[in-house]
């Protein structure tokens, strides 16, 4: 593991979240009220620490393609922080550069058809390029 | 439904999509255009009020009202390149308030007629409708009781239970489907285990996805499986409006058999 400290991708995390990292004091409360915990590599609170380290590594975990954007971390912070700001900044940052997670030709066609058009477009945007 | 309860709606014109999710970026507008627009338009017909159904639009509508009051960066950018002048009075609101506050539960009690017969139900909220409380909330984030209040008007028997804003997986349902089955499994059996006869709704990706994946993602030998409504098929169906038209015959898990027993 690359243990190169760097504050590069903290300022790029701070400056599209507009929220500070630093304020995280590791209690664990939206990794224990997260959604999508079963399915993450990494829990939000570890994403946390990784940002507040500088660990650009951050940037490659699945935990943010299999979050649901559901706020509840966002809501439960004891320290305010919009936590959900900072999955879709590291969202961000991947689909600008064209890292993607969902594409059109993976999703089996039958359920295309069947799901509501609001999954379709949500999930497109927070996961396509 | 909105004309049994005596409530007129305007469409309306040049309507487009919202955009369904609010983009939590904070250093590019663009994403909030289309529900900027949206609000601009309502702004200058009817009587400044937009309804909205859908639980998506109403959080993205909502929220970006309350970034254009509250962030001058943002409304003057937004209003900038859609060339309005939008301050942000369009109020957002949804059907469920629409009922409480200007049809009122009491009125609404006396039109049903105690017709839904103490189905017992649990009533499901979701995310969209109720977080972040302090630019959304239709109730308590973490306990709403709104559509409660609306199934006791109906007649119906409201059970609670631990789960009524836990996420049912939302978009991951495209992209990692085994979260929505989790998902799914949890809250279904969180309110078979309260008495839940049918779960009540007001999301149409929730109640796609709770209804869809217990058939499709969850189903298991004797795993209990029960009914997921909207909620406005319920109030329909109070308010004694033909069956056909209130879509019982298209979901996954038949509801049909549980409301005959309850209507007959």
């Amino acid at each position: 593991m690359d243990l190169s400290i760097s504050l590069g991708i903290t300022e790029r995390v701070k400056e599209i979240s507009g929220q500070n990292p630093f304020l995280c004091m590791q209690c664990g409360t939206c990794s224990a009220s997260c959604t999508g915990i079963g399915k993450m590599d990494l829990l939000p609170r570890q994403i946390l620490r990784k940002i507040q380290l500088g660990d650009p590594g951050v940037l490659q975990c699945s935990s943010i393609w299999v979050c649901t954007a559901c706020l509840t971390c966002t809501v439960r912070c004891p320290r305010g922080i919009d936590i959900a700001r900072l999955m879709e900044a590291l969202r961000a940052i991947n689909l600008r550069k064209g890292n993607e997670a969902l594409v059109l030709e993976k999703v089996p066609s039958e359920l295309i058809r069947e799901v509501p058009q609001m999954a379709l477009t949500s999930g497109f945007r927070k996961l396509s390029a | 439904m909105v004309a049994g309860l005596d409530i007129t709606l305007a469409e309306l014109p040049q309507w487009t999509c919202c955009g369904v999710a609010f983009p939590l970026a904070q250093d590019n507008y663009i994403g909030l255009v289309a529900a900027a627009r949206i609000l601009a338009n309502a702004a200058k017909t009817g009587d400044g009020r937009l309804v909205t159904v859908c639980s998506f639009c109403y959080n993205v509508l909502k929220r970006v009202n309350y970034a254009i009051k509250n962030n001058p960066e943002a409304k003057e950018k937004l209003n900038n390149y859609l060339e309005e002048s939008y301050q942000g009075e369009t109020s957002v609101v949804h059907p469920l308030e629409v009922i409480r506050d200007e049809v009122g539960l009491k009125n609404l009690e006396s039109k049903a007629g105690g017709r839904l017969k103490g189905l017992k139900v649990a009533c499901y909220y979701g995310c969209m409708l109720v977080r972040p409380a302090t630019e959304v909330a239709l109730g308590d984030p973490e306990n709403p009781v709104l559509m409660e209040e609306l199934m006791a008007a109906l007649g119906a028997d409201p059970v609670d239970f631990p789960w009524k804003t836990k996420c049912c997986g939302s978009y991951q349902l495209l992209n990692a489907s085994d979260l929505v089955a989790d998902r799914v499994r949890e809250i279904i059996d969180a309110a078979v285990a309260r008495g839940a006869q049918a779960i009540v709704t007001s999301c149409p990706l929730c109640q796609f996805n709770l209804d869809w994946g217990q058939e499709k993602l969850v189903s298991q030998n004797g795993w209990p499986k029960i009914p997921v409504l909207y909620f406005a098929q319920l109030l329909g169906a109070a308010l004694e409006l033909p069956a056909e038209k209130l879509g019982f015959g298209q979901h996954y898990v038949d509801p049909r058999k549980i409301l005959l027993r309850e209507f007959s």
